[in-house]
């Protein structure tokens, strides 16, 4: 750290001032980093939307697996490694490999499963068996 | 900077105050590797979920400000029922060192990787000294 700093002049510092006056904002960050890629689900009358945001990847070193109602998504991120000349300032991204393990809040059924890479987050959609959906009943005069 | 990412500034803007309220409160700092070479400085910035036209990149004398906003196409009935990322918005600021020129930075958007790299200033760039023997 101290040769980086003594190789080439510091010429660029984060406004980490900002953190004293938005604490949320940096909790948030260190929270969402504990488990990567951070994930958000969301349910609708037919489907269990899953959101992962792993960003830079190739969609094709993705692994998605569904068993039940776990689901997982497994893969590795490699970041480029840099020359020797470079001097790294600050290193916070993820890098290597990850696996998470996600409970669905509903059943679903594992034939019908969509997933998407777009702008770094993973969509994976899953259908709801058609008995668990809601349906509405006709109430009938007599 | 060019024209192009101008334009998507200012079309940012306007989505953007839409959610003015939101986002001052609860902005995510996008998590940042800085790689420093004799040529210049590269950032590399984690920013899931945002696209190019919702990306905007500000310079304001020596201070570089990057903000985004994720949009993830949900389904309009969608229900939220777990999750970790509870902001929809990007930022992050910089104070760049006299020696950066400003006027040439290069930005690329793969995948919510934004690459930046802001080369040093000619006259910056370290250089060897010849000492003549005599």
């Amino acid at each position: 750290m101290i040769s980086n700093m003594l190789r080439f002049p510091l010429s660029m510092f984060d406004d980490e001032l900002e953190n004293w006056f938005y604490p949320e904002t940096h909790r948030l960050n260190r929270r969402a980093r504990s488990a990567y890629p951070p994930v958000n689900i969301g349910v609708t009358d037919d489907k269990v939307d899953v959101y992962l945001f792993i960003p830079g990847m190739d969609p094709d070193a993705l692994e998605v697996v569904i068993e039940k109602r776990l689901l997982s998504i497994s893969g590795e991120r490699q970041l480029k490694k840099q020359a020797d000349e470079t001097a790294q300032v600050r290193t916070e991204r993820f890098d290597g490999a990850f696996k998470r393990v996600i409970t669905l809040p509903e059943d679903v059924d594992a034939d019908a499963v969509e997933a998407q890479y777009r702008d770094g987050v993973l969509h994976i959609r899953l259908a709801k068996p058609v008995v668990s959906q809601p349906r509405q009943i006709k109430v009938s005069a007599h | 900077m060019n024209t192009d990412n101008t334009m998507n500034l200012q079309q940012n803007q306007q989505d953007t105050s839409a959610t003015q309220a939101a986002a001052e409160v609860f902005t995510l700092r996008p998590l940042t590797d800085i790689h420093e070479t004799t040529e210049g400085v590269t950032l590399y910035l984690d920013m899931p979920g945002v696209s190019k036209d919702a990306l905007s990149i500000d310079i304001d004398q020596n201070v570089l400000s990057i903000r985004g906003s994720i949009n993830l196409h949900t389904p309009e009935d969608l229900k939220p029922s777990h999750m970790e990322l509870h902001s929809g918005v990007y930022e992050r600021r910089f104070t760049l060192g006299d020696e950066l020129g400003v006027e040439n930075i290069e930005a690329t958007l793969n995948q919510g990787e934004l690459k930046l790299f802001i080369p040093r200033m000619e006259q910056h760039k370290p250089r060897k000294i010849e000492i003549k023997v005599v």
